[in-house]
């Protein structure tokens, strides 16, 4: 049933999908970061700094979208025992690592001109710290245990006992009184946020997204030559 | 019209801070990512070149990922 997805048949696609990355990339990235940089408009009441709104949002959609997917297939990996779902986890892990401490650095870049702190401990901020040492739990289970079955058993409880700070993180500016404001761009209708300024946030997205496809392709890559490697006796 | 881009009204420096670091953090990792990649396949590569004449040719046969990445070694060298 799962055969599609066999290393040897994602294998072939992955050259071929990283160079349509790489030739794209940069075409898209001039076109956000002229939308981002230059030709959106300033906020009314923030000026020039909401700019940074445009790193710091697609990183902690992304932070949080490559959390929600590992737990997910780190439970699909547990009920149907589809290796590769294990190999993508650990392809996908430091991305979502990056963008979760991108997501914190630039918030703390854009908090000091606003709320005139470089940090605060309130639900959000302090939500997406733990959401990073989840990260790095899941991380360093593989650098540190040596059987992969044990490891993947540990890190997935790990991941699913971290999956509870998911809606904490999503909700906690509505539970709460926090500094952070609520959210502008919401999938049920209600965006507050104006197209001038939902097009380059869109664009940066898909900007960051390609760079995920790109990395999470080679890690995938070097993934499934490590085990090749390891089992070449027995090929 | 290039000085206020890079001032932006006084919050040039915040701004332009947390783009270049997600640039510089973006490209370092990805430097990283690609030059690990590149050390694994030299690696396989090379654990293929040191098999014997038929042991090597019957796990080219077997595995398409072998093939695969022994080929595009070969194409560097």
């Amino acid at each position: 049933m799962f055969s599609f997805f066999s290393a040897s048949n994602i294998y072939y696609f992955l050259e071929k999908i990283i160079k349509f990355i790489n030739s794209i990339f940069f075409i898209v990235l001039l076109i956000s970061m002229t939308f981002a940089l230059i030709l959106s408009p300033p906020d009314y009441l923030q000026g020039e700094v909401v700019r940074i709104m445009y790193v710091h949002v697609p990183s902690a959609w992304i932070g949080l979208a490559v959390y929600s997917t590992i737990t997910l297939l780190a439970v699909l990996n547990y009920i149907f025992k589809i290796k590769n779902f294990h190999l993508i986890n650990k392809s996908l892990a430091p991305i979502g690592l990056l963008f979760t401490c991108l997501a914190v650095v630039t918030g703390s870049l854009w908090g000091q001109p606003t709320w005139g702190t470089w940090w605060a401990w309130d639900a959000r901020l302090t939500s997406m710290i733990i959401l990073i040492f989840f990260y790095i739990f899941y991380i360093l289970c593989f650098k540190m245990i040596k059987k992969t079955e044990m490891a993947i058993k540990i890190s997935s409880m790990g991941l699913i006992l971290g999956a509870i700070n998911l809606p904490i993180i999503k909700y906690s500016v509505d539970w709460w009184n926090t500094l952070h404001q609520p959210s502008s761009v919401n999938f049920d209708g209600s965006s507050t946020i104006h197209s001038s300024m939902l097009l380059p946030l869109m664009l940066m997205l898909l900007v960051l997204l390609l760079y995920c496809a790109l990395i999470f392709l080679m890690k995938y890559k070097t993934e499934i030559i490590r085990i090749k490697r390891k089992n070449i006796k027995r090929l | 019209m290039i000085t206020d881009l890079i001032l932006m009204d006084g919050q040039g420096l915040f701004v332009w801070l947390a783009f270049g670091i997600t640039l510089i953090a973006c490209l370092i990792f990805y430097f990283k990512t690609r030059k690990t990649l590149k050390k694994y396949e030299k690696d396989f590569s090379a654990e293929l070149e040191r098999l014997s004449e038929d042991r090597k040719q019957s796990v080219l046969k077997k595995s398409k990922i072998a093939s695969q990445v022994f080929a595009s070694q070969n194409k560097t060298f």
